[in-house]
């Protein structure tokens, strides 16, 4: 394909993502350095730094950061620990293995709003695994304790996202090359031997994939903790990034502040996520 | 991996994921379970199994009065929509052309969407419904044509501007929703579109075109490029190769980046909650069953939350082969 032709094809994608995702960005910078409420929204009133210096002062912000690098660094490793453990053992079946999937699919496709409503329900007052574990364990847990919640929050997580990593994998155990692991079996390596030396290195840039789009979206978590705090103040604790931000902006109603913390969240990620985008832009070259 | 033959080994990998498999489903179950209980059976401190089923949440839901005789409405309305499944499952081997037979599906379908507040009182709700329809298919329009153009040329162009431009996508994926929603707000204040359909499908086509754009290119690239380029050899140019012979070719492709655009955009809360005041789509109007003490809000979250999942399961239903393969394009070659 000729450079014309690319750029002919190309071209409404890039002109979209530069009009409807640059500029924005652009935007928000120029924001943050605003006073601005709903009130003003047309007629901000320049403030210089002061938003920024604010947000890089305010102890919600820094509570927010240190809680969602808690929730990546907790829940991605998790997603992926149970995701291989499901994708081994649904390569294991061939019984079921559709109704298995169908069941682990619906938590991941589900509104994220109303999956995490649902799920809290179910451990809600009113719930039935509290009822389970008082009836069968005499266990009497109260799921939204300020200390609980958090407990919640992970459970969560492991319901809402794991479908994804477990799925990925499981379509990537399909891809593993026959060859290697029959001699490994003839050379007298045992299940887990050949599991680490054949298998997950053929897993490998899968991982690398799933590890990159969880930590994008761990953190920018957001519908989930709005539904599982009631947007009660007193679970602080568990306040995501995004969260604050929401708060900042409509709850707060400073869309100048929540702006500058918008772009250092942005600034956040990007810092994160280097590392990652290096090694994909090195495998794309090496591939094409 | 070869399999566990051993036959206590294997009732144990069922036991697994069985339990795995009711994690993810219990709540859902329970949820449909109290939406068609009374208030005081579903707010009961040890849960209630055997109570008298009621429809009033979801009547209160979606209904602003009760119609004089909803018994007969009810049985028209889904002779009605199952006369329109019907129509799509059997669409071919109805003797006639296919296009003709989806096309009179739908207009059923917008007419049924149409005519049913003009017979029924609805509530609010049903406004909502009808929102979340329009800016999932204006989404998913606007979505799948430019990336078509654009996944196409980044499967065939080896330069490096094409491995640029992906990256770029990608880092563009990893925004929160926040940092441009907010300038949205202000822009489509000045222009006075907040509360308009164009603005929320807009801000979701921008969300959601690096992704669409990833997907979409790994599933061209499964296309071997004889295709077009025998074409392209018969006269046909670059485009007109593409639109006769490729897109044809493309539609199971196309059809699973849909399916992940319409969860994108029937999904999406807080883009909405923030550019919309009242015309609201289905996860802002149930959000506000999510916070405070109001015990009413028990119930009726419970008949919202099945009602705005039984569209999304009918749909899956239909397409979960795409989605699954989807899901494992997207990873097979991400």
């Amino acid at each position: 394909m000729s450079r014309k032709h690319f750029s002919f094809f190309v071209g409404p994608s890039i002109v979209i993502m530069l009009l409807l995702m640059v500029a924005p960005l652009l935007a928000a910078v120029w924001l943050g350095f605003q006073l601005i409420t709903f009130r003003n929204v047309t007629s901000p009133e320049w403030v210089g730094l002061e938003n920024y210096l604010f947000m890089l002062g305010d102890p919600g912000f820094w509570n927010a950061l240190r809680f969602t690098l808690i929730y990546i660094v907790v829940t991605v490793p998790l997603q992926m620990i149970i995701g291989l453990g499901v994708a081994l053992l649904l390569d294991q079946v061939s019984t079921f293995r559709g109704l298995y999937i169908a069941a682990t699919l619906l938590p991941f496709i589900v509104t994220p709003i109303v999956g995490t409503l649902v799920f809290r329900q179910t451990f809600d007052r009113y719930g039935i695994y509290p009822f389970i574990l008082e009836q069968v364990f005499g266990l009497d847990i109260n799921f939204f304790t300020t200390d609980n919640i958090t407990w919640l929050v992970i459970f969560h997580a492991i319901w809402y996202v794991t479908p994804f990593a477990i799925i990925t994998l499981f379509a990537g155990l399909q891809t593993v090359p026959q060859e290697p692991l029959e001699a490994a079996k003839v050379d007298g390596a045992g299940w887990l031997m050949r599991l680490r030396h054949v298998v997950l290195p053929h897993l490998r840039s899968l991982f690398l994939f799933i590890a990159l789009i969880s930590v994008m979206d761990a953190y920018r978590v957001f519908d989930s903790i709005f539904v599982l705090t009631k947007q009660n103040p007193i679970y602080s604790h568990i306040e995501t990034l995004m969260y604050y931000n929401y708060l900042v902006a409509v709850e707060f109603q400073r869309l100048g502040r929540a702006n500058a913390m918008s772009v250092l969240t942005v600034l956040g990620i990007f810092i994160i996520l280097i590392p990652f985008l290096i090694i994909s832009y090195r495998e794309q070259v090496e591939e094409r | 991996m070869d399999p566990v033959t051993s036959r206590p080994g294997r009732v144990l990998i069922h036991v697994f994921l069985l339990a795995f498999a009711i994690y993810s489903v219990v709540p859902f179950l329970w949820t449909a379970l109290q939406s068609i209980k009374k208030l005081r059976d579903a707010s009961s401190r040890t849960p209630k199994f055997l109570f008298s089923p009621t429809l009033e949440n979801y009547e209160d839901l979606w209904l602003r009065s009760t119609p004089e005789n909803p018994e007969a409405l009810a049985f028209f309305l889904l002779l009605a929509l199952s006369l329109l499944v019907c129509l799509l499952i059997f669409a071919q081997h109805i003797p006639l052309r296919r296009n003709l037979v989806y096309g009179i599906a739908l207009s059923g379908l917008v007419g049924l969407l149409w005519l049913i507040p003009q017979v029924l009182d609805m509530a609010r709700f049903y406004d909502f419904f009808i929102n979340t329809l329009i800016v999932t298919v204006g989404t998913i329009v606007v979505s799948i044509s430019f990336g078509c153009l654009a996944g196409y040329a980044l499967a065939r162009y080896a330069g490096l501007l094409g491995v640029v431009v992906l990256i770029a996508a990608l880092a563009f994926r990893a925004l929160p929703r926040l940092a441009y929603v907010l300038p949205y707000y202000w822009i489509g204040s000045a222009l006075n579109l907040i509360d308009s359909h164009i603005l929320v499908i807009i801000t979701l086509v921008a969300v959601n075109q690096p992704f669409t754009i990833w997907m979409l290119r790994s599933f061209f690239m499964e296309i071997p490029k004889d295709l077009e380029e025998s074409a392209m050899v018969d006269g046909a140019g670059r485009l007109v190769a593409f639109a006769r012979v490729i897109i044809p070719v493309m539609w199971p492709g196309i059809v699973a980046t849909a399916l992940f655009t319409l969860l994108l955009a029937y999904n999406e809360f807080l883009l909405v909650r923030i550019l919309t005041q009242t015309n609201w789509t289905l996860p802002v109007a149930i959000s506000r069953f999510t916070g405070g003490e109001d015990p009413r809000h028990l119930t009726l979250a419970a008949a919202a939350a099945v009602s705005s999942t039984i569209p999304i399961i009918i749909v899956i239903l239909f397409f979960q082969k795409q989605l699954v393969k989807g899901l494992a394009a997207g990873a097979v070659k991400g």
